[in-house]
């Protein structure tokens, strides 16, 4: 009877109390007082970090500190007329490190001219960037040499701290796809390690084409094909597509493929090994009902090195190696050929505005593997972030040749 | 007067003496659905706030080109971040399914799945940009009081939509819906299991692009009734849209007035 008693007082209960909370939200909504904000053409913020790392093997921690200063302006100052300009000044300060720089990196200054809303042409220094994959983009073919200065292997550092290239490009529009073409002309002949050198010897070394072409297939599909060439390499064919398995997933795949000299030929500038040579990067990325992303990738580099070339490499004399290594860096490819990327962000991440970003990167050639994780919180204008990275593996390895083993940074943003 | 214009125009009495004689539940939603999504491309300004626990913890302001699909009837929207200043200037093009972000500071165009929400609170957009009649059955299931937006009675029909495909957000939702006008009161939206996921008052009704519009949403989190987001529409504009803009492509290139 008792029990009987507390069920009827409990259904009693239950309309009032979900009509309470409505009442008490509408309430709220009568008190909120915001009203939109005016957007801006700018963003402007400051960056300070400190940094902890330990080297391979024994030894102590060494100490750095950065402070970066990142603008963006992105402007229609005639009807038609749109000015992109962004920048940024990195200064760093390690221990143990010879010749501390600081380093400005011009990433993009150009005008766009829309003549009609399905017609654009842009000059100037621009990051054309492609691609659809997260961790490794083979059809991204301005990569090369846009790296003036890492602060971040997260991805998303590494594809918006980069140079642009000077190039010439014009757009068309139709209902279902588009076309895009630029021409980016040989400009300088080597990089330059001066602070404010705009550096387009390191992006605008030789002339190069690209042909860029989107057409929807069907309402889920839209491929992207891709042909790119330039002085001296043969036409790259390329491939960006993408699917949405379900509600939670999507799947993608970038694919390159064309003649091309191995990437081992073109580092140490040993006779042209010219081949066909294929590049995939395909991956999945699931959401969880509760925002967790977790995206899983297969990277294959057709120029890399397999098992036994790549071994053959870290025994042979270090210089090849070091040269190998450092050609390959600035081309941001992998040196082998077989590679997994892993990647989770979790958004609100049990408290509001507190985020998760964790990355493993395995060689599955050699079997070493780096792990980044990231804690960001949030307020509405600064950001604080601790990175912490994990780099293993065995002498010489993919990851096991990093300096660095052990790497702690605490970061804190402020937007302007 | 042409055949065409004929056959339209006895269409049209037609539809509106059977309106007259009963309005069908469909016809009302249809009605309702005029009321929140101007008829022409258009352009406005959300402002979002959210609360936890009767405090503030997030805010937000984006602004919205949508035009509706000429087949589907859906909306289709360019979406910019204004604020807060570490998103501002990023962008999201949604086209039914096909949802993608756009950063201009990294150049990356990602392709989300429905699930995804990059960014905070702009998944309660399709409690308000999308056309029920469009994607729901309409039943109307009682003629009764509620309380509004203002916690005035309200008479009111109250409609069952039940959807007519499986690839909606919302399984089924309650909607309730101004008797006299068809204006859109408050709705509850539901999984199949019959969870409520989110419960949405429609107020601040003002006239906007040729009609008295809802210029605010309350949305009430059907898990956590202390988790509350305050929507807020304003500078309403007519704007072109046109077709080419709504592809991946042209997201770099957009840029609102």
């Amino acid at each position: 009877m008792r029990a009987l008693l507390a069920l009827l007082l409990l259904a009693a209960a239950m309309p009032a109390s979900a009509d309470d909370a409505d009442d008490a939200a509408l309430l709220l909504a009568d008190k909120t007082a915001t009203s939109a904000e005016q957007g801006k053409d700018w963003r402007v913020y400051v960056e300070a970090a400190a940094r902890e790392s330990r080297r391979q093997g024994p030894g102590l921690a060494l100490h750095g500190a950065r402070l970066s200063l990142d603008a963006r302006l992105d402007t229609n100052f005639a009807p038609g007329w749109r000015a992109v300009f962004a920048d940024r000044l990195d200064m760093s300060r390690m221990d143990g490190v010879s010749g501390n720089r600081d380093i400005n990196t011009l990433k993009e200054a150009y005008l766009s001219w829309q003549l009609q809303p399905d017609r654009v042409a842009d000059l100037g220094r621009i990051n054309a960037r492609s691609g659809v994959a997260l961790g490794y983009n083979p059809t991204d073919y301005f990569r090369a040499g846009a790296l003036r200065t890492v602060v971040s292997l997260d991805p998303a550092s590494l594809r918006e701290n980069r140079l642009g290239s000077a190039m010439l490009r014009g757009q068309t529009l139709w209902t279902s796809g588009s076309l895009t073409a630029l021409y980016s002309p040989r400009l300088g002949h080597q990089p330059s390690d001066s602070t404010f050198s705009p550096d387009l010897g390191a992006t605008n070394q030789r002339a190069r084409w690209q042909l860029a072409l989107s057409q929807k297939l069907s309402d889920a599909l839209t491929p992207q094909w891709l042909l790119s060439g330039g002085a001296g390499q043969s036409p790259q064919l390329g491939l960006n597509v993408t699917a949405l398995p379900n509600d939670a997933t999507v799947a993608y795949l970038e694919w390159s493929g064309g003649r091309a000299a191995s990437l081992l030929s073109q580092a140490l500038m040993r006779p042209d090994d010219a081949a066909f040579r294929s590049r995939l990067s395909t991956g999945l990325t699931y959401t969880t009902p509760g925002n967790i992303s977790l995206t899983a990738e297969y990277q294959y580099n057709g120029g890399g090195l397999n098992r036994s070339a790549w071994e053959a490499l870290r025994r042979g004399p270090p210089p090849a190696y070091a040269l190998y290594r450092s050609v390959l860096a600035s081309l941001q490819d992998s040196p082998t050929r077989d590679n997994v990327f892993l990647y989770a962000v979790w958004q609100d991440a049990l408290v509001k505005r507190l985020d998760l970003t964790a990355m493993v990167r395995y060689d599955v050639v050699d079997h070493s593997r780096l792990q980044w994780l990231e804690v960001r919180y949030h307020w509405s204008r600064v950001d604080l972030a601790l990175q912490s990275q994990l780099n293993n593996g065995i002498p010489g390895s993919n990851f096991g040749a990093l300096p660095e083993r052990r790497l702690w940074q605490a970061l804190l943003r402020y937007f302007f | 007067m042409n055949l065409e214009r004929l056959i339209a125009g006895l269409g049209l009495v037609l539809a509106a003496s059977v309106a007259a004689a009963a309005p069908s539940a469909q016809a009302i939603l249809a009605a309702s659905d005029a009321i929140r999504n101007p008829d022409k491309p258009f352009a406005l300004t959300v402002a979002l706030v959210e609360y936890r626990n009767s405090k503030q913890v997030d805010s937000s302001t984006l602004s919205v080109y949508s035009k509706a699909d000429a087949n589907s009837g859906q909306f289709r929207s360019l979406i910019r971040f204004v604020a807060p200043a570490r998103d501002a200037n990023k962008l999201m093009l949604k086209s039914g399914n096909d949802l993608w972000f756009f950063d201009p500071s990294s150049k990356a165009s990602i392709r989300l799945s429905p699930q995804q929400r990059l960014l905070g609170q702009a998944a309660n957009g399709d409690v308000v940009t999308v056309n029920l009649a469009k994607d729901y059955q309409a039943q109307l299931a009682a003629e009764e009081s509620v309380l509004d937006g203002d916690r005035q009675n309200r008479h009111c029909y109250k409609l069952a939509l039940a959807a007519v495909s499986a690839d909606v957000t919302y399984h089924h939702i309650e909607m309730w819906l101004d008797a006299t006008n068809s204006r859109p009161v408050k709705a509850r939206f539901y999984t199949e299991s019959g969870q409520l996921l989110k419960t949405a008052y429609y107020r601040r009704y003002q006239l906007q692009l040729g009609m008295e519009r809802p210029t605010e949403t309350v949305i009430i989190d059907g898990l956590d009734p202390n988790w509350v987001t305050v929507m807020r529409f304003g500078d309403y504009a007519w704007r072109e849209v046109p077709e080419v803009w709504l592809q991946r492509d042209y997201l770099p290139r957009f840029k609102p007035e």
